[in-house]
């Protein structure tokens, strides 16, 4: 008997929200970061925040799986402590969060990149310091694309399937996600509650992308 | 006191501008064509040039000097910046525009009644527009009073009126002339048009391709063979400071003084108000006698203060400036005379002279 479509949904949302929370803050400062900074290395820092598109999550799931073993770098061994992630919807999150990792800090690049780095001279020119600066010009004009950056992580993360079940297993009420219950449902034979699952997916990614879409429209108060 | 000391190096792509100047004036200009490096100095005053080395100093504080290690940050240099394109904050309304620097305003002491900045500006009543829906020329008042606001040192405008049609610049030429006179803040005007230095500023350099060609007082910077062709060129207005008496017959009477009257087409213009006139020195006729029956409306008497020697035998039959005082109002024009006609005339130094042009040949450059 499954448990129907509310508790996955509930569950999702709750990983993809930590999720976002937890990649935001570095998201932005990398795009940011890559935006506006000639930094050394930038290539290769470029290359590194993309190789989550590419690679097959289940090599980031198992990368993640060693990380939190009980030899793992973040593991009890080295830590002193069990961290007690494994297993558990906060190892979802954390899977989903580096899946999110290059479409957060790809739009919040984008969205950095359309701010014109002469508002922000020009900020400096009136005494405000470079904090003052970003907080006071700089974030609030890429906030629209920032938010889309937001969304679209989000998004990433309630799709997010192949790392979380490494980590996080598929335990129904505990770890299983929509995407995560809509393979279990199949797998048992379960089409229509599979089709009902989908639907949901479906209309939230929908969604996501609409608002993405609107937000990143051209000719949205861009500085330009 | 030294109002700004520069003595500046920067790279650029084609030429390196380099420059020095040292100057107690209170309104400064900096004029020369397009591409001379005009912004750039701007730029370095303001802090924004990364690879600016050498020395700045405005009003007695260090802003830069690469041998001492020292090179202020843009928000400790005390600068009021006015960029060519305005940079308006779009997520903020007009007043929010004109109060970002009211912090710094505040601390230093400086702080401008940002209430009287936008009644001088005429800009009450919009505070609560946003950017998108106001006019090029509310967007350069704008900017102005956002630097105005933010307790500067010393204001940078750059090209405050390029970009902007001719009614339009009859427009703003007034609120520069205004805040010049209500805030006396010492200035560093760039432009391209040397009417427009003229009228603004007390001391010019004039720049080509990163060097500093002259420098001094507006009236002897034109007049100097080296800069005057490229006024000219950049069309050089003498402007001549006078009240409207009356209107007659379409045509508009400026008195510059009791013995020096300007005709021109009517503007509508409310008597005893002052303008700025506007006319070319290549428009201008020098008699050596009094002239009688001519078309011309202007007939102007005047005592030539200096004529410039021609630049070598190139270019001989391109104006060199003679210097006219007009009676009475202690004004110059320069008018542009080919050299023969200096030589033919015999025009020297103290010779009385009548100075002429046609109605149609000048216009209001400013109402007041």
């Amino acid at each position: 008997m499954s448990p129907g479509p509310l508790l996955p949904l509930l569950l999702s949302l709750k990983v993809a929200a930590a999720a976002t929370a937890i990649i935001l803050p570095p998201g932005v400062a990398l795009g940011w970061l890559l935006a506006r900074r000639a930094v050394r290395g930038r290539s290769v820092l470029e290359t590194l925040t993309a190789l989550p598109l590419i690679l097959p999550p289940t090599a980031i799931g198992y990368l993640l799986l060693r990380l939190l073993s009980r030899d793992g770098l973040l593991g009890e061994r080295t830590l002193g402590f069990d961290p007690g992630l494994l297993l558990t919807w906060k190892a979802a999150a954390a899977a989903s969060a580096i899946m999110a990792l290059p479409l957060v800090a790809r739009t919040a690049r984008l969205a950095f990149e359309r701010v014109d780095p002469r508002l922000e001279a020009l900020a400096r020119t009136l005494g405000l310091g470079p904090w003052s600066a970003f907080f006071g010009v700089t974030l609030p004009l890429a906030r629209p694309g920032l938010l889309a950056a937001a969304i679209l992580g989000f998004g990433r993360a309630l799709g997010e399937f192949g790392a979380t079940v490494i980590v996080a297993g598929n335990i129904p009420g505990r770890t299983q996600t929509l995407a995560l219950a809509i393979f279990s449902d199949m797998q048992i034979g379960h089409d229509r509650e599979a089709m009902v699952l989908v639907g949901i997916t479906t209309a939230l990614a929908f969604a996501a992308i609409w608002c993405v879409e609107a937000l990143l429209r051209p000719g949205r108060r861009s500085s330009r | 006191m030294t109002r700004l000391q520069l003595d500046l190096t920067v790279p650029l792509d084609r030429y390196t501008l380099a420059v020095r100047w040292e100057t107690q004036a209170t309104f400064l200009g900096i004029f020369g064509p397009s591409g001379a490096g005009k912004t750039t100095i701007l730029e370095a005053i303001a802090g924004l040039r990364r690879g600016a080395s050498g020395m700045i100093r405005v009003a007695d504080r260090l802003c830069l000097d690469s041998a001492a290690g020292v090179s202020l940050p843009p928000e400790e240099r005390g600068i009021g910046y006015v960029p060519q394109e305005g940079l308006l904050f779009p997520h903020r309304d007009l007043l929010g525009n004109v109060l970002a620097g009211q912090r710094r305003a505040e601390d230093s002491g400086r702080r401008l009644d940002p209430e009287k900045v936008l009644r001088v500006l005429e800009l009450g009543g919009l505070e609560h527009r946003t950017v998108e829906t106001l006019s090029g020329g509310e967007r350069q008042r704008v900017a102005l009073a956002r630097a105005l606001c933010s307790g500067p040192r010393i204001l940078l405008l750059d090209e405050p009126l390029a970009g902007l049609d001719l009614p339009l610049r009859r427009r703003i030429l007034p609120f520069l002339l205004r805040v010049r006179e209500e805030f006396a803040l010492p200035t560093i005007l760039v432009s391209h048009d040397p009417t427009e230095v003229r009228i603004l500023s007390d001391e010019i350099l004039v720049l080509a391709e990163g060097r500093s060609v002259a420098c001094g007082p507006p009236e002897r910077i034109f007049s100097d063979p080296r800069v005057f062709p490229m006024a000219r060129d950049e069309g050089f207005e003498n402007a001549l400071r006078g009240q409207v008496t009356d209107e007659q017959d379409g045509m508009t009477r400026v008195a510059l003084s009791s013995e020096c009257h300007v005709h021109l087409r009517g503007e509508g213009l409310a008597p005893d108000r002052t303008v700025l006139v506007g006319v070319r020195a290549e428009d201008l006729i020098l008699a050596i006698a009094p002239p009688r029956g001519l078309s011309a409306q202007n007939v102007l008497p005047g005592v030539i203060r200096e004529v410039a020697e021609p630049p070598g035998t190139a270019g001989v039959d391109s104006g060199v400036p003679v210097m006219v005082e007009l009676a009475g109002s202690g004004q110059v024009v320069l008018a542009s005379i080919t050299p023969r006609s200096r030589r033919e005339l015999g025009l020297r130094p103290g010779l009385e002279v009548h100075v002429v042009f046609k109605a149609q040949a000048c216009r209001v450059l400013a109402a007041l």
